[in-house]
């Protein structure tokens, strides 16, 4: 096995630095690249880069629902099956990462959705164009704690409802390797790690206060910042 | 009923009012069938070999005890809840009844492991080497173990097929308590075994002996249906050499306490 | 509360004591905590939620649906996925490469060539490794009689939720002909751990290919001599016609893919639509069908096992000589990058996205599966159908919970 990381010190996953130039001649199509550079240029965060079948573009959280839409909707791109959502935790900054295939062009197209922060990762949903993306979101958020807004149904899909931690996040330390970080002694599988502020889909909060301290009683301090109000 | 009176007699723990005779105030321990509250009068020993049969004069098959039949409980009681809130040793149907093996017992064993009914419990991968190994090809129905029963209530065996993860262990222990007894567990794959791959996961438990009592370990990834049928054979070996007395089985992990 | 953590051991007895108002119970004794599980778990008059628990007399795995009825109709359902959830991403990144194509494995574990070829193919393009012209081929016959055992399993399973006892027996008799062949092969009968980074781990051998052979005679027959069995049988064709008919656009937006996707009429294939592998160099049709209910899917099933089974008889007579393995370093240290990969799976588009960071263990290896996409679809064909019907829409859509829960 190799060189494992430590635990505390994740390093930051290297910043898009231009791939190396590829041996193998695929085909890639740079009209694409050429087409996406001009109709999505001020939204886009860094150029586009292109390596083998894939051309990939980085956006901010707050362009998704524009974006999306134009590389759905528009006939020059018909970007009309999603074909792959995941989130990402690179050790510095959450990522979301979405894979588009369209008829017009052979290559895959994969957004990053890219600087969304480590403690309170919140990204814009795309249920709104794919239905089937709702539960890929609901692992993303089950795996790493990434909120996704306008996601009817966003609880957690894998692990039991009242589980405390976000499994594949990089702070989250299988029992193995907390074993054997140097410094950290045996310590329990499950590092809980509470994002800052909190918050769930805006529904029914009755009751929440004294329900939820049967089943977990950690649940109670995860879910309300300071000082709110349990019934707003 | 005449009682030798130089042998250990058998009291009963429950009386017919249904009050336990002695108070029961340690909790019942998860797993329900290791004997874990010995009876007055039983002269169990501590250590893993078999237990002598204690000999009871006995006339025809009538109980002394009228409430033996009923698991020691009063009859009315039927909620698994109260089952458990109850003494958990085993009082079921022939506990009370040590006799000396007889030639009826014999073929008593023999029925059973001869039409032992497996529980659809496939999990994972090796659920598709238990089907194949029920399928024509390598065939359980040859002894008797066709009918996978989808309900736990009519069936005799457990094999657990597949990675147990720690959602799923809630609702295959209910599974395991549901069956009603004689009832043996075989632990198929590694997963079940010891965790297998994925001992250092997160989110799975580390063999099901963990949580439950386990009769016979089927190892492999996935064990091939030969092997299952092996492991099924020798827990139809298991089931003849107790002779009737299954509580007292080798059962759990080998691994010592501390470990 | 306490600050202080306290570590409990999973050896204590007490874990698994059952609380009062476990959440196994049908309604969660939470309050729901999402708008859908609010709309769910409030009942109008005369509804009842019912478990289709995680154990259940269909063989599809552990999965549980929680269905709201109204009589016998079905009228809401909530699938709660996770019970077999076992980490497989986290030991990827904690390992090698090499360790991942074994811990893929089990993720698709009927047909677990394509699971394999997850992390052996993102490795490649990341690596930008050119596989050998054999090992191509050998890749893509064990692709191809991994697709036919899994969808013989199909038509079995689908005839045994309707009931049916015999059909099963048939496609296990197909199943164990090419398991055992794959045995002659890789060496185990279902995870075969056979793909590596830069081909395949061993060359065909002579008892791979006898039974192969024996096999390749009579396969079309033996298809045929299924689909007699049940094509025409009134009953099953009664369940199945005109059952969880997913119309096109819907099945897009819902990102189905695979026989459930071509049953409906749209052909999408990536052997085709992003050719992979020596796709492009064989020649085979997408069969598609226009109905988009369950019969279409058994039948689609049926047309896709008579073009693999054509797929194979070109790689068998195009079969290149050469090595099976490129020359690649045992300590693999990956260049720092990003690679997507999607292969054509039995059950639709099952694709990888990997990232290295430069060290020879998987940074992100994210694995997704077309059945977890797939499963989204009982959402929508189940209400309305009657619990009778449940499980036969769930078999027609071919699930695997191995993947679905990785």
């Amino acid at each position: 096995m190799g060189i494992g990381r430590s635990a505390i010190s994740v390093p930051p996953f290297p910043s898009a630095s231009e791939p190396q130039p590829s041996q193998r001649s695929s085909a890639t199509d740079t009209a694409l690249k050429r087409r996406l550079q001009e109709r999505l240029g001020p939204q886009l965060l860094g150029a586009v880069t292109a390596r083998q079948d894939t051309t990939e573009i980085r956006i901010g959280p707050t362009d998704v629902a524009r974006v999306m839409t134009l590389l759905h909707d528009d006939p020059e791109f018909r970007f009309l099956i999603l074909s792959d959502l995941c989130g990402v935790d690179t050790g510095s900054v959450m990522q979301v990462v979405y894979h588009l295939w369209s008829d017009a062009t052979p290559d895959w197209l994969r957004v990053i959705v890219d600087g969304l922060p480590r403690d309170d990762p919140r990204a814009p949903s795309v249920t709104f164009l794919w239905n089937g993306a709702e539960w890929a979101e609901r692992e993303a958020y089950d795996m790493f704690g990434i909120i996704f807004e306008g996601n009817r149904d966003l609880r957690r899909i894998y692990m039991p409802p009242d589980y405390q931690s976000f499994p594949l996040r990089k702070d989250f330390l299988l029992a193995d390797d907390a074993a054997r970080s140097p410094g950290q002694g045996v310590r329990h599988m499950e590092q809980t790690f509470q994002p800052a502020e909190y918050r769930r889909t805006e529904v029914l909060r009755q009751g929440l206060g004294s329900d939820a301290g049967q089943m977990a009683p950690g649940l109670q301090t995860a879910e309300l910042a300071s000082g709110e109000d349990p019934a707003r | 009923m005449e009682v030798n009176n130089d042998r250990p007699v058998i009291q009963p723990s429950v009386t017919s009012g249904g009050q336990p005779l002695e108070a029961r105030d340690e909790p019942a321990p998860m797993a329900s069938d290791q004997p874990s509250n010995p009876q007055d009068g039983l002269a169990t020993t501590r250590d893993d070999s078999l237990v002598e049969p204690i000999i009871v004069a006995n006339s025809t098959w009538t109980p002394a005890d009228p409430t033996a039949y009923n698991g020691g409980q009063p009859p009315q009681i039927t909620h698994l809840r109260e089952l458990e809130l109850g003494d958990k040793s085993d009082n079921a149907r022939w506990g009370a009844l040590d006799i000396i093996p007889t030639k009826a017992d014999y073929v008593l064993d023999l029925i059973r492991i001869n039409s032992l009914w497996p529980l659809l419990s496939g999990l994972a991968c090796c659920a598709m080497e238990m089907m194949s190994a029920a399928t024509s090809r390598n065939d359980m129905d040859r002894f008797g173990m066709f009918p996978f029963r989808a309900s736990p209530r009519q069936a005799d065996v457990l094999i657990v097929a597949g990675t147990l993860t720690t959602k799923m262990a809630g609702p295959l222990v209910r599974l395991w308590e549901q069956m009603p007894e004689p009832k043996w567990c075989v632990a198929m794959g590694d997963c079940t075994c010891s965790g297998g791959r994925y001992k250092r996961s997160y989110a799975t438990v580390e063999g099901i002996d963990r949580v439950m009592p386990v009769d016979v370990y089927v190892p492999g990834c996935p064990p091939r249906p030969e092997g299952l049928i092996y492991g099924m054979m020798k827990l139809q070996q298991l089931i003849k050499e107790r002779r009737g007395h299954w509580p007292e089985r080798h059962i759990g992990p080998t691994v010592p306490v501390g470990v | 509360m306490t600050t202080e953590q306290t570590i409990r051991s999973l050896d204590d007895p007490d874990l698994f004591v059952e609380t009062p108002g476990t959440i196994y119970d049908a309604i969660p004794p939470l309050p729901p905590r999402t708008e859908r599980e609010a709309e769910f778990y409030t009942m109008r008059d005369g509804e009842m939620l019912i478990n289709l628990g995680p154990q259940h007399p269909s063989t599809h795995g552990v999965l549980r649906v929680v269905l709201k009825i109204d009589g016998e109709r079905v009228v809401d359902l909530d699938p709660v996925l996770g019970y077999l959830h076992r980490g497989v991403e986290k030991i990827c990144e904690n390992g090698d490469w090499h360790h991942a194509i074994s811990n893929c494995d089990p993720l698709e574990y009927i047909a677990a060539m394509f699971s394999e070829a997850m992390p052996v193919m993102v490795a490649e393009k990341l690596l930008d490794l050119e596989v050998p012209h054999r090992a191509e081929y050998i890749r893509v016959l064990a692709w191809e009689l991994n697709r036919i055992s899994s969808h013989a399993l199909f038509v079995g399973w689908l005839a045994l939720d309707l009931g049916g006892l015999t059909p099963i027996l048939y496609g296990f008799i197909e199943r164990d002909e090419i398991v055992e062949m794959l045995a002659a092969l890789t060496g185990q009968r279902l995870l075969f751990n056979y793909l590596r980074i830069g081909g395949v781990n061993g060359d065909l051998n002579h008892d791979f290919l006898s039974r192969l052979g024996d096999w390749m005679g009579n396969a079309l027959k033996r298809i045929e001599e299924q689909q007699k069995l049940l094509n025409s049988n009134e009953i099953f064709v009664a369940r199945t016609r005109g059952l969880g008919v997913i119309d096109r656009d819907m099945a897009r937006r819902t990102l189905l893919s695979g026989p459930v996707l071509r049953a409906t009429g749209i052909p999408y294939d990536v052997r085709r639509a992003h050719p992979y592998s020596v796709y492009p160099e064989l020649e085979f049709t997408i069969p598609t069908r226009e109905e988009g209910d369950s019969y279409a899917r058994y039948l689609l099933h049926l047309d896709e096992i008579k073009q693999s089974i054509h797929i194979i008889d070109q790689v068998l007579h195009r079969m290149p000589d050469g090595p099976v393995m490129a020359k690649v370093p045992r300590l693999m240290r990956i260049p720092p990058g990003r690679a997507y990969v999607s292969v054509e799976s039995p059950r639709g588009q099952y694709s990888a996205y990997g990232m290295s960071d430069g060290s020879d263990q998987p940074f992100r290896l994210r694995i997704h599966d077309p059945s977890f996409f797939n499963l989204q679809a009982v959402g929508l064909l189940m209400p309305g159908n009657l619990v009778a019907d449940t499980m036969a829409i769930m078999a027609s859509l071919d699930p695997i919970m191995g993947g679905i829960d990785k």
